[in-house]
């Protein structure tokens, strides 16, 4: 088969730019401040097909090149053309995929190819491969060509060819071959000997990448040596004695933190060397989530599944019922942070699609924690800067989710110089579906019934996936990488999805879930609970590259796939709308009630493990805890030396350009937070839309104002001086943000995603104690504080090694708890947004402010600055949440009562930074005085992060009517909008703060902007 | 008489079917969303229905070109088709990815004026923004009053979303463009929101973000020379209820004062739907 070349580069002339090699230009300017005169781009085809060249050249115009923008060239290389390219340049650098990597531009040339060339014979076996060459004009002399491309590519997933200024002179020009896989050749099944010494068990799995512990090791080793366990599995012709390397690695799977969430599940012994308790825990999760959770859900009809399904579904009104799920890919986008995160997004779509038969997403947020962009220091071995980092999974989770067609409606970036060890990603998605469909059943229960055929659906499984959750813990290699990290394709499962919700409403489907990690292993096996047995052929199963052997397509966590089971009598209905969407379903597994996990290639049987001892064998770890409080160096602000005449002026602006508190709007509006048409609170509000949005509120359903609600809280500071503080504090910012969009907090629901270091006590992890109470402790927080709030936390999902390296270099994350509430808004005509509103507004503090400047922003910039010793001192607490909340249902009804329309809840910086943003997205000044806003200092008043606080906006004429509804809540006069373009903060008579309007504008806003600007 | 039949095509990555939907139901069309392989499968029939739209999306993951792969599966698979479909003179309507989807198949601009009908030929292109970033941001909109559109009659200017990567409208030739504009087929073009109603419109070209992309004369949409088919970058739909104005928390956001189907809250966008609607009505 014959591969043709096809280039194609945009043309030159009046009006008309190379936008691609633009892009390169700037992004070289605003992260290194290399200037560089001028970057091209090419993008190239590799076709291998038996259609001749000449064929191909005739058709370009037809696909490969847009004939009115751009010219293209055949079976040749631009470069060599001097009527494009006249002189030489200095750097010319092609970037293409390695073999086996997802190459999603190839993917959708070929699709268009075969609408144009459309001869079977021609085709088979055909592909498409593409790559792009940059041409760098007016390089300064010290800017290697080799340096560049390492800045172009991730070799991970990535080739790259160099031509330096020499090459370029001497006519030597990059070229990039087709990247062709080297055929691989299927193994059969081993039987795996566990009748060895114990440090040999442990050396097998370490060497095998199955994460396994001793005792879990020995616990399989026993299930084999069980007599009727060899007879069974005789008579279905497998090895008795022994697991094969299929089991073997479906244990693993399934066994796994990441499935099983091993440490939330363990039984712990509490110690805390303050109080002198002395306890123990049996499982986090049972007794301090599920439990708190499965009491409300006794008094409330809309909790209507919980914990059990992909996501937690409450009911939303008589006919809709809405979800949410939210998931963490750190791991992956610490490899690589585009193909990383976008798989994050679009996994977490899936598990929206997974729940129930089927629900459709609506909503995205993304939340990522991050190193500081503008970071100086060394970085560690393989890790990338945080800048890169910072591009990389904003490039992705925007590709994800814009291609998906679902919006983004809230989120945040928090930066601390521990994430450069390990990036957090959260995606989170929202979905909605009828409460019953057409043929009677209720949308939130699964239907399996043994016989049921399981289809899988979408994508095909290859070599990138394997192990992936655990490769993290490899050394990088050049060698296997395809299998390392997967780049999502949203086009794939796009179509997937229109398919699989037509299939819902059709009545097509029993049961339904995504096929993440784990594969098909976990998919078929999870579902396989629900009629206890199945029988898989993996024979069937399409595979994207001959080769793979049984245990690789098990296990397989290759994107885009869900699985699906179809009663027998509607597959041929079923096949042909996968047909008709251009959606590849293949039957690949049965239902039984055979109590076993039944594997089989073709005739053989490669996998025979009980249900119960898959999903329930695991032992439960046993772990210890021990807590004292960290002793950090006080910050004391009384130490400060502030300037002058300036007062707290210049803090407030340094404090706006910090980049936990700068604006993110230009990454924010590269995501589309408007597709569905239901966005009516956006990322960005006020007179010039890039004020701060407090939480997202949509109305989905078009016509009907009835809305929903979602934001997240994320405060991983506080776990410096105590992780149980940083939990509570994350749930009450997300319900205050939430509050202010209008939330009804009677029926709101939330999500916990923790992240965690390692907290298992061994020579890696010497604290591993004080980390495990650390989770310890906000977990009793968490339980202490939603159950004041009554906000049942309907999913969740745990990260549970985010470390890197080991010994003096160690790097572990500050524990960090994203919580994310969604829940009911009654009419989003009535809500609030942050931005102040006009002259003459009355504004006031709800909330007191305590003498709480503990891990404060302000404590940490001050600390950074040298002008403080450290940031400790009092965290902020919450000691009565059930006051909270009474007070926060007074505000959200006072919205919905058109008694206010502004609102911002005041978290970091306090309220100065609070009503910062509410001048600037506003763009009108305010007088305030923050006279009698609580008995704390001043600094605390001004800079304090006290929860259970919100700033709020009230035009006189409903001013009356407000205080009396706020009546036996803390509310404080602070001050009024003024026409001025001034903020005025003082404590009395004492003048604090004065800012003109722009002045904050301009700190607020160029900190992130890294865009490089638009010339 | 029976409601105007509105297909609205989605799949292979168009997304915004849900609403385009959706708002031709809210001026009383009768719309169903239509994978476009019913249509090249004959299972459905264009001629059956009033109006077509191509919503916005990423189809086929705009890899190639956005929309070139979705306009090369109708140039080559609907053809004969939509050639009946404009020939009967009936409206079609593209946005965002549903205009690359139409300038790409060539049916925007179109032919001249002495044979309106489709010949098929791309004679512009929606390329990637001057800013190489996708965006999400509100624009402002000034239409031609001559314009022979029928989609935007009576509207003078709209607050819109813009939500693309590639959105500067090119041509060859300034000749290319001088031609559009005596047609008056430039029929939406960016404009400084501060500029009087009617005095916005300049060829040259705007800065960003005013003008978002770039696009040569800072055209935002525009028709054929039937004024039947019409194709924009920005979202009309995506602003029917003034809920979704991001000014609406202000009390400022624009709109008619009532509205049959949404009282108060009808946005700015509806009308362009609502138009297309009574123009079928006015025909039959």
């Amino acid at each position: 088969m014959a591969i043709t070349r096809v280039e194609v580069t945009p043309k030159q002339g009046a009006g008309m730019r190379d936008v691609r090699g633009d892009v390169v230009r700037r992004q070289l300017k605003a992260d290194h401040g290399i200037d560089v005169s001028e970057v091209r781009s090419i993008t190239g085809f590799l076709i291998k097909s038996s259609v001749p060249s000449f064929e191909i050249s005739e058709r370009v115009d037809d696909l490969f090149s847009d004939p009115i923008i751009e010219d293209a060239v055949t079976d040749t290389l631009f470069l060599t053309s001097p009527q494009h390219f006249p002189t030489a340049p200095d750097a010319a650098i092609t970037v293409g995929f390695k073999p086996g990597v997802t190459d999603n531009p190839g993917s959708a040339a070929y699709d268009g190819f075969r609408t144009i060339f459309t001869q079977d014979e021609l085709l088979e076996d055909a592909s498409i491969s593409t790559y792009q060459t940059y041409i760098f004009y007016g390089l300064p002399s010290e800017v290697t060509a080799e340096w560049l491309a390492t800045t172009l590519h991730n070799n991970l997933i990535q080739r790259a060819e160099v031509a330096d200024g020499e090459a370029c002179a001497q006519a030597q020009w990059p070229a990039i071959d087709y990247p062709e896989k080297p055929p691989q050749t299927r193994t059969p099944p081993q039987a795996m000997n566990l009748e060895i010494p114990d440090e040999e068990l442990i050396a097998l799995s370490e060497s095998g990448l199955l994460a396994l512990n001793l005792e879990e090791m020995q616990t399989i080793q026993g299930h084999y040596r069980d007599v009727e366990v060899q007879a069974s599995r005789a008579a279905v012709g497998i090895v008795a004695n022994a697991p094969t390397d299929v089991e073997l690695e479906c244990l693993a799977q399934t066994w796994s933190e990441h499935c099983k969430h091993k440490i939330f599940a363990s039984k712990i012994h509490h110690v805390d060397t303050e109080t002198g308790e002395d306890s123990v825990i049996d499982s986090i999760f049972k007794t301090h989530i599920m439990k708190p959770t499965h009491d409300m859900q006794k008094e409330v009809d809309w909790l209507l599944s919980v914990f059990h399904d992909n996501s937690g579904v409450i009911a939303w009104d008589e006919n809709w019922s809405v979800c949410m799920k939210a998931e963490t890919h750190n791991s992956p986008s610490a490899l690589d942070p585009y193909g990383g995160a976008m798989t994050g997004i679009v996994g977490v779509n899936r598990d929206i699609l997974g729940t129930g038969l089927g629900a459709r997403p609506i909503a995205n947020t993304d939340v990522f924690c991050f190193g500081p962009p503008n970071w100086e220091g060394d970085l560690p071995d393989n890790l990338f800067h945080p800048s890169r980092v910072l591009r990389g999974v904003h490039a992705g989770v925007r590709v994800g989710g814009n291609e998906s067609g679902i919006p983004t409606v809230n989120g945040a970036i928090v930066f601390d110089d521990r994430y450069i060890g390990k990036p957090l990603v959260y995606c989170g998605t929202v979905g909605i579906m009828p409460r019953v469909l057409p043929d009677g059943r209720e949308s939130h229960i699964k239907t399996p019934t043994s016989g049921d055929i399981v289809y899988m659906v979408g994508g095909r499984v290859g070599y990138d996936g394997i192990h992936g959750a655990t490769f993290s813990s490899l050394e990088l290699t050049e060698e296997s990488p395809s299998s390392a990290v997967q780049i999502g394709d949203p086009i794939t499962q796009k179509k997937m999805l229109d398919m699989v919700l037509e299939a819902r409403d059709a009545g097509l489907i029993t049961c339904i879930t995504d096929n993440g990690a784990g594969g098909l292993s976990s998919s078929i096996g999870e579902m396989a609970e629900y009629t206890n047995g199945c029988e898989i052929d993996l024979a069937k199963v399409p595979l994207k590259q001959p080769g793979l052997s049984a245990w690789e397509i098990l296990v397989s966590e290759s994107q885009e796939r869900m699985t699906i089971a179809v009663k027998s009598s509607d597959c041929a209905a079923f096949e042909s709308m996968a047909e008709l969407h251009e959606v590849e379903a293949t039957p690949v597994a049965t239902f039984t009630s055979s109590g076993m996990f039944h594997v089989k290639y073709d005739t053989d049987t490669v996998a025979y493990l009980p249900i119960e001892f898959l999903h329930d064998g695991v032992p439960q770890l046993q772990l210890e805890s021990e807590w004292s409080t960290p002793q950090q160096p006080l910050f004391n602000p009384e130490s400060i030396e502030l300037g002058d005449d300036a007062g707290h002026s210049p803090v407030l602006l340094d404090m706006l350009a910090r980049p936990n508190i700068a604006s993110k709007e230009s990454w924010v509006r590269q995501y589309d937070h408007e597709v569905i048409a239901q966005t009516a609170v956006k990322p960005f509000v006020g007179v010039e839309r890039d004020g701060p949005g407090d939480a997202g509120v949509i109305a989905p359903l078009h016509g009907d104002p009835h809305g929903l609600v979602i934001s997240c809280g994320i405060a991983p500071r506080y776990s410096d001086l105590d992780a149980g503080a940083m939990a509570a504090a994350s749930i009450d910012e997300a319900v205050r943000n939430a509050v202010c969009a209008g939330i009804d907090v009677d029926k709101m629901a939330g999500l916990d995603n923790f992240c965690w270091p390692d907290s298992i006590e061994s020579v890696k992890t010497p604290d591993g104690k004080f980390k495990l109470a650390q989770l310890v402790r906000a977990n009793r927080e968490l339980e202490r504080v939603c159950r004041a709030y009554r906000l049942p936390c309907v999913s969740g999902k745990d990260s549970m090694k985010n470390d890197y390296g080991s010994g003096e270099n160690k790097i572990s994350i500050p524990p960090t708890l994203l919580y994310s509430v969604f829940g009911d808004q009654p009419d989003v005509r009535f809500t609030a947004t942050s931005d102040f509103k006009c002259a003459g507004e009355r504004v006031y503090l709800v909330g007191i402010s305590k003498e709480e400047l503990g891990a404060s922003e302000l404590a940490f910039m001050m600390k950074e600055n040298g002008q403080a010793e450290g940031i400790g001192g009092q965290v902020p607490l919450l000691p009565h949440p059930e006051q909270n909340i009474n007070t926060y249902r007074a505000l959200s009804t006072a919205i919905h009562a058109g008694l206010i329309q502004t609102a911002h809840d005041c978290s970091e910086g306090g309220v100065a930074v609070a009503a910062a943003e509410m001048c600037i997205g506003g763009r009108i000044g305010a007088e305030l005085d923050i006279d009698g806003t609580g008995d704390s200092s001043v600094w605390s008043r001004l800079w304090g992060e006290s929860l259970g606080r919100f700033i709020v906006g009230v035009q006189p004429e409903h001013e009356a009517d407000f205080i009396e509804w706020m009546a036996g809540h803390p509310l404080t006069f602070l001050g009024t909008v003024t026409s001025s373009q001034e903020l005025i903060i003082s404590d009395g008579y004492e003048p604090l703060i004065k800012l003109k309007i722009p002045v904050m504008v301009d700190a607020w806003q160029n900190t992130l902007d890294m865009t490089g600007g638009v010339a | 008489m029976s409601t105007p039949r509105v297909a609205v095509l989605f799949g292979f990555g168009i997304n915004c079917d849900h609403e385009t939907a959706a708002v031709f139901n809210l001026v009383g069309g009768n719309s169903e969303r239509i994978h476009v392989n019913h249509f090249v499968q004959g299972n459905r029939v264009l001629d059956d229905f009033d109006i077509l739209a191509v919503p916005g999306g990423f189809s086929f993951g705009d890899h190639l070109g956005s929309g070139r792969l979705m306009g090369n599966r109708m140039r080559f698979a609907l053809r004969e088709q939509l050639h009946a479909f404009v020939a009967a003179g009936k409206p079609i309507i593209g946005i965002c990815n549903g205009f690359q989807v139409l300038v790409k198949t060539g049916l925007l601009p179109g032919p001249n004026t002495s044979n309106p009908l489709p010949d098929f030929v791309q004679r512009a292109s929606l390329t990637l923004n001057d800013s190489g970033r996708y965006e999400d941001r509100w624009v402002t909109l000034e239409f031609d009053p001559e314009s022979p559109c029928i989609w935007t009659k009576g509207i003078r200017r709209m607050d819109c979303p813009v939500r693309h990567g590639e959105g500067k409208f090119v041509m060859p030739s300034s000749t290319d463009f001088d031609a559009l504009a005596a047609n008056h087929q430039l029929a939406v073009r960016y404009v400084d929101p501060s500029t009087p109603l009617g005095q916005g419109v300049t060829d040259e070209p705007l800065p960003f973000p005013i003008s978002p992309n770039g696009s040569m004369r800072n055209v935002a949409g525009v028709c054929d020379s039937t004024g039947l088919v019409f194709g924009l970058m920005p979202h009309p739909e995506a602003v029917y209820a003034k809920w979704l104005h991001p000014h609406h928390t202000r009390g400022t956001a624009p709109g008619p004062p009532s509205s049959e189907a949404l009282g108060e809250w009808e946005g700015e966008g509806l009308q362009m739907f609502r138009n297309a609607i009574e123009y079928v009505i006015s025909k039959r």
